[in-house]
């Protein structure tokens, strides 16, 4: 029976919008639903707001910073202010973005209905919320918005023995573990669901051989969320015991150590990086090719170097530690793996690249940052091999070299990747088209926001100026360079704000984007924008890694190639 | 369609949604292995390393009738799986009840074992190192096996009440892989607690 | 979730997992147990009471059957393919792929003999440069050797000029290894490169070496880089990659195998696995 039709036919009739529902009726469909389409929204607005706010923390650190001896804030709040930045970008923006958008387009892009268990996705939400909600109740706990309440302030790896009840009075440090602890749980309950999907509900046809490169590196990426979600976890319930019952797992007088927690913490640390970038990587390999017409190139070395990636990436968490001291063995061990890691990653920028080579580009907005994305993840892995020399990383370990290498990976890389996915799906989430000038605009403030604060960060970093220090005597040679990093931090806020103004002003007033506005080849092109409830009337079945290409070429489908 | 006229592949099926149950507890293992995993390597890292208090040696003994107990449940409840997989459900809830009293008696035995450690030899779980990482490991796993006999009773109780039918012997084996996992692990806590570092 | 229907079955209303607030319930309770730690025992006890409602409820929501809503499907349209167009595709024809590397190169033997040659050519001129300005066979040779052997004790340049055994046998080791490492680079490598192979490999490439090396030496061993004289050593270098190249380029090619399949790489010899057309002519092969 699967002879007559490739796949499903998309459907022409756009749904009907639900009537104006009264208030209450709306929030309570949100909060009861189970559609993995409204809760990956619900994961990205959330991500939204909570990036927001982590950027406010941040450009409270830059005004701090903007020249020597200033008293914009004191050395606490400063504390408190980079803990919760990093805290929150982490696992409250970044988690859950990425979530988010695997949320939403998994099972669009497999020909499911919904996620392997509906029930568990929202669960797995509501816990990230209520994690973060936890987390930034610190504020008004303890002694109240007046001194910042009780807000951590023990940066964001949470170092021991700074965490001990000794040294850490209060419950500042308990907000950081519980809030974490309960996101976590959120995270690898979802993490469980992804797998679980992509393993049990792809459509008849899709093999692993022909999923999107999308749903590959998002099986890895939900793969390391199940294995390195746990040590954290487990790191967090020690200190729990160590804070609330009394016990020596970090406490040094007691034949504890303090090392094992570091260990402990980059064991999830490291892998958590790629649990970030995978998904930037997904998004990239599904944006690249259709702005530049052509299919992937090189898809089965793409699934062996995401592989690859999965694995290594396990096995490199104490280039974090070279500044703590190890043996020469175990140093010479991670520098190796961490070099090792450069070579996949390297494949993946050559097949991006190949895939671009020869091909018909087209710089809509999700395109620019994908180019971007390439130039600035080349360079934040060029100084991440620097820094995994372990001599190297001995000079500026700690220092605001780390801090632009990190924020290259993070903004430069995974950032920009996904601003580049919010313009590429927009249109199917909404229904709607952002505003292609608004894009563009964004782009280039924010790529020179970009370049501002982080190639100049680099600079500083160099000349000594150690991460985490809330203020710097004046003429050291780094009062000019965090001039211009914070002017570049301004160019940034413009950014996100016109970022913020086109989405919203587009959901309301956008011209209908189409069920197919990008001439793409995903299954969840194939709907309707947005996707109705059950996303296919019937369950498409595929021949090829571009589906929709086989439905719009009958003539030249391409699983005469494949 | 013209090109249907040509040979068309027949697409391949890929792995059935009736496997999600297996495959979702499958995952949550490797997690909980992971969890696992570093209590298990703080264990072997901070074995010996305790600078007060009473060693691994003077007050732990091996608690081999519990062990023997916690792995037989293993098999009893593959029997109640493959009774109710035919549909013998007087069967099915002897044995799953036999699996209970099993695993009871091994949490029984625990709570002995700890409350002669509490009470005779002074060893809590702040009063040395030792204490500290040996209370969070075999209490992370009798947490786990409670988690399971919470879990085998509610099942118990349906049983006995005549909800459990032979349709829901593919849950009723996700839920054994739990159970199986608990098992599973105490053969590490096990080896490492009472027989490596001891 | 209910059997899915497969391919161009009439789509009928779908079931679709009912909503439900006890996911939601179930992580606020979780929640607030934990959070009780942060504040107060009372909360973890509100916590305990919505998490046992919330287990419950979702038990509820799944057992003994799973809750559905029916939603109607929309009726399929017969359209959304696009017209057929024209598609290009890139040329993968067997000569555009192989631009790039090459159909034959040389034998590994060709760069051992580059590599010898091309060592005495730039020894001689070393050694030349020694008798003229210092009147001294040995002062190259020391110099080779200081650059490794006993590095931080090298000697002023009064002591480079006489002959040492153990420093003589290392250096003339050295030499030999790296004249025969840099020759076999330029036996695969000058095929590749694109116009002119004496000019880039012989001239061009060690000349940068040189300055590669004139501008990093003083940070690897300062008192070595005093030493030398970095005009003869351009042009020892130069030399030795004249004449390398120069008898590398006289040597025989022979067919690479990567372009030949599979099956005659692994040694299957049968009629018809090889276009024998296409090699009409080239006996050096084999």
């Amino acid at each position: 029976m699967w002879d007559a039709e490739p796949i499903s036919k998309p459907l022409a009739v756009p749904p009907v919008r639900d009537a104006v529902q009264p208030l209450f009726d709306r929030v309570h469909g949100w909060i009861t639903t189970v559609d993995h389409k409204r809760l990956g929204i619900l994961y990205i607005v959330y991500a939204l707001f909570f990036l927001v706010i982590g950027g406010i923390e941040a450009s409270i650190m830059r005004l701090q910073l903007i020249r020597p001896h200033n008293d914009f804030v004191s050395p606490q709040v400063f504390n408190r202010m980079f803990t919760m930045h990093g805290t929150t970008m982490i696992f409250f923006v970044a988690m859950p973005v990425m979530f988010g958008f695997i949320n939403y387009a998994i099972p669009l892009m497999i020909g499911a209905r919904d996620m392997a268990f509906p029930r568990l996705n929202a669960w797995g939400f509501w816990m990230t919320a209520f994690g973060g909600i936890i987390l930034y109740f610190s504020f008004l706990g303890g002694s109240g918005l007046y001194g910042a309440g009780s807000t951590p302030d023990v940066g964001w790896f949470a170092y021991a023995p700074l965490t001990s009840p000794s040294f850490s009075v209060g419950h500042s440090t308990d907000y950081w573990i519980i809030g974490l602890l309960i996101s976590g749980f959120g995270s690898i309950a979802t993490a469980i669901n992804i797998l679980t999907t992509i393993f049990c509900l792809r459509c008849p046809g899709m093999t692993l051989g022909k999923m999107p490169l999308f749903a590959w590196m998002n099986m890895v990426t939900a793969g390391l969320v199940v294995l390195a979600l746990g040590p954290l976890t487990a790191a967090q319930l020690m200190l729990l015991i160590d804070r609330y019952l009394g016990g020596h797992f970090f406490d040094t007088q007691a034949g504890g150590s303090a090392i094992i927690w570091m260990h402990f913490f980059w064991v999830f640390g490291h892998p958590e990086v790629y649990v970030l970038v995978m998904p930037a990587f997904a998004f990239v390999s599904e944006i690249i090719p259709v702005f530049s017409r052509k299919a992937i190139f090189g898809y089965p070395i793409m699934v062996g170097a995401t592989i690859s990636i999965g694995f290594i990436s396990m096995s490199v968490w104490a280039h974090h530690m070279f500044t703590v001291g190890m043996t020469s063995y175990g140093n010479a061990f991670f520098v190796a793996s961490t070099m090792a890691i450069a070579v996949p990653t390297g494949i993946k920028i050559f097949n991006w690249l190949g895939t671009m080579w020869g091909g018909k580009l087209i710089f809509k907005t999700p395109m620019l940052f994908c180019v971007a994305f390439l130039f600035q993840f080349l360079i934040a892995g060029l100084t991440g091999v620097m820094l995994s020399v372990a001599p190297f990383n001995w000079q500026l370990g700690g220092s605001y070299f780390v801090v632009a290498h990190f924020h290259y990976v993070i903004v430069g890389g995974i950032l920009f990747a996904l601003f580049g996915a919010f313009y590429y799906w927009f249109p199917k989430m909404s229904g709607r088209m952002y505003n292609e000038k608004l894009g563009k605009l964004h782009f280039w403030v924010f790529l020179i926001g970009f370049h501002l604060t982080f190639d100049f960060m680099h600079i500083p970093g160099i000349l000594g100026m150690p991460r985490r220090i809330y203020t710097y005597e004046p003429g050291r040679g780094w009062d000019t360079w965090n001039l211009i990093i914070t002017i570049g931090v301004l160019f940034q806020a413009v950014g996100i704000l016109i970022f913020v103004y086109n989405l919203v002003s587009s959901y309301f007033k956008g011209k209908l984007a189409g069920d197919d506005p990008w001439d793409a080849w995903t299954l969840e092109w194939s709907t309707s924008s947005p996707p109705p409830d059950y996303n296919f009337a019937t369950i498409p079945v595929v021949r090829s890694r571009r589906p929709l290409w086989d439905l719009k070429h009958p003539e030249d489908p391409d699983w005469k190639y494949e | 369609m013209a090109a249907t006229t040509i040979a068309v592949p027949q697409p391949e099926m890929p792995l059935s949604h009736e496997l999600r149950g297996r495959v979702g507890m499958w995952c949550l293992i490797v997690a909980e292995s992971a969890i696992f995993s570093i209590f298990v390597v703080a264990y072997l890292y901070y074995a010996g390393k305790s600078i007060s208090g009473p060693t691994p040696r003077e007050v732990l003994h091996v608690p081999y009738f519990n062990s023997i107990c916690l792995f037989s449940s293993s098999f009893t409840i593959v029997m109640a799986e493959h009774a109710i997989a035919r549909g013998k459900t007087r069967l099915f809830g002897i044995w799953w009840l036999l699996t209970i009293v099993l695993g009871a008696i091994f949490i029984l035995g625990t709570a002995r074992e700890w409350y002669g450690l509490i009470y005779r030899d002074g060893l809590t779980i702040s009063s040395s190192l030792f204490g500290t990482t040996f209370y969070s490991l075999v209490g992370l796993h009798a947490f786990h096996v409670l988690v399971g006999l919470t879990g085998l009773s509610i099942i118990l109780a349906f049983t006995a009440l005549g909800y459990v039918k032979q349709e829901h012997a593919e849950r009723i084996g996700v839920f054994a892989m739990y159970w199986h996992f608990v098992d599973a692990i105490w053969v590490v806590v096990l080896s490492v607690v009472y027989f490596i570092t001891r | 979730m209910q059997e899915p229907q497969i391919g161009n079955a009439e789509p009928t209303d779908v079931m679709l997992p009912a909503p439900t607030a006890w996911p939601f319930t179930l992580a606020l309770g979780l929640a607030l147990i934990f959070a009780g730690m942060l504040t107060n025992v009372s909360i973890s006890i509100l916590g305990a009471v919505l998490y046992l409602s919330g287990a419950v409820g979702w038990f509820r929501e799944v057992l003994p059957h799973e809750r559905h809503v029916r939603v109607p499907a929309e009726p399929e349209a017969e359209t959304g393919t696009v017209p057929a167009r024209e598609v290009m595709r890139l040329p993968v024809a067997q000569q555009v792929q192989r631009a790039w590397l090459p159909l034959k190169i040389y034998p590994i033997s060709a760069g051992v003999k580059g590599g010898l040659a091309g060592g005495i050519a730039m020894a001689v001129l070393a050694m030349l440069y020694g008798v003229v300005f210092f009147h001294s066979l040995w002062y190259p040779i020391n110099l080779i050797a200081g650059s490794l052997y006993d590095a931080p004790a090298i000697p002023t340049t009064e002591a480079l000029l006489h002959f040492r055994l153990g420093w003589f046998v290392f250096a003339l080791a050295m030499h030999i290894t790296m004249c025969l490492l840099v020759g076999l680079l330029y036996g695969a490598m000058l095929p590749m490169l694109p116009t002119r192979p004496i000019v880039l490999g012989g001239i061009i490439g060690p000349l940068l070496w040189t300055g590669l090396l004139y501008h990093v030496l003083g940070y690897i061993n300062p008192l070595l880089d005093q030493q030398i004289n970095w005009y003869w050593f351009a042009l020892s270098q130069v030399a030795f990659g004249v004449v390398a190249g120069l008898v590398v380029v006289r040597q025989n090619k022979v067919w690479t195998s990567e372009n030949l399949p599979l099956a005659m790489r692994a040694g299957i010899e049968s009629p018809g696995i090889v276009d024998e057309h296409e090699h009409d002519g080239e006996d050096t092969r084999r």
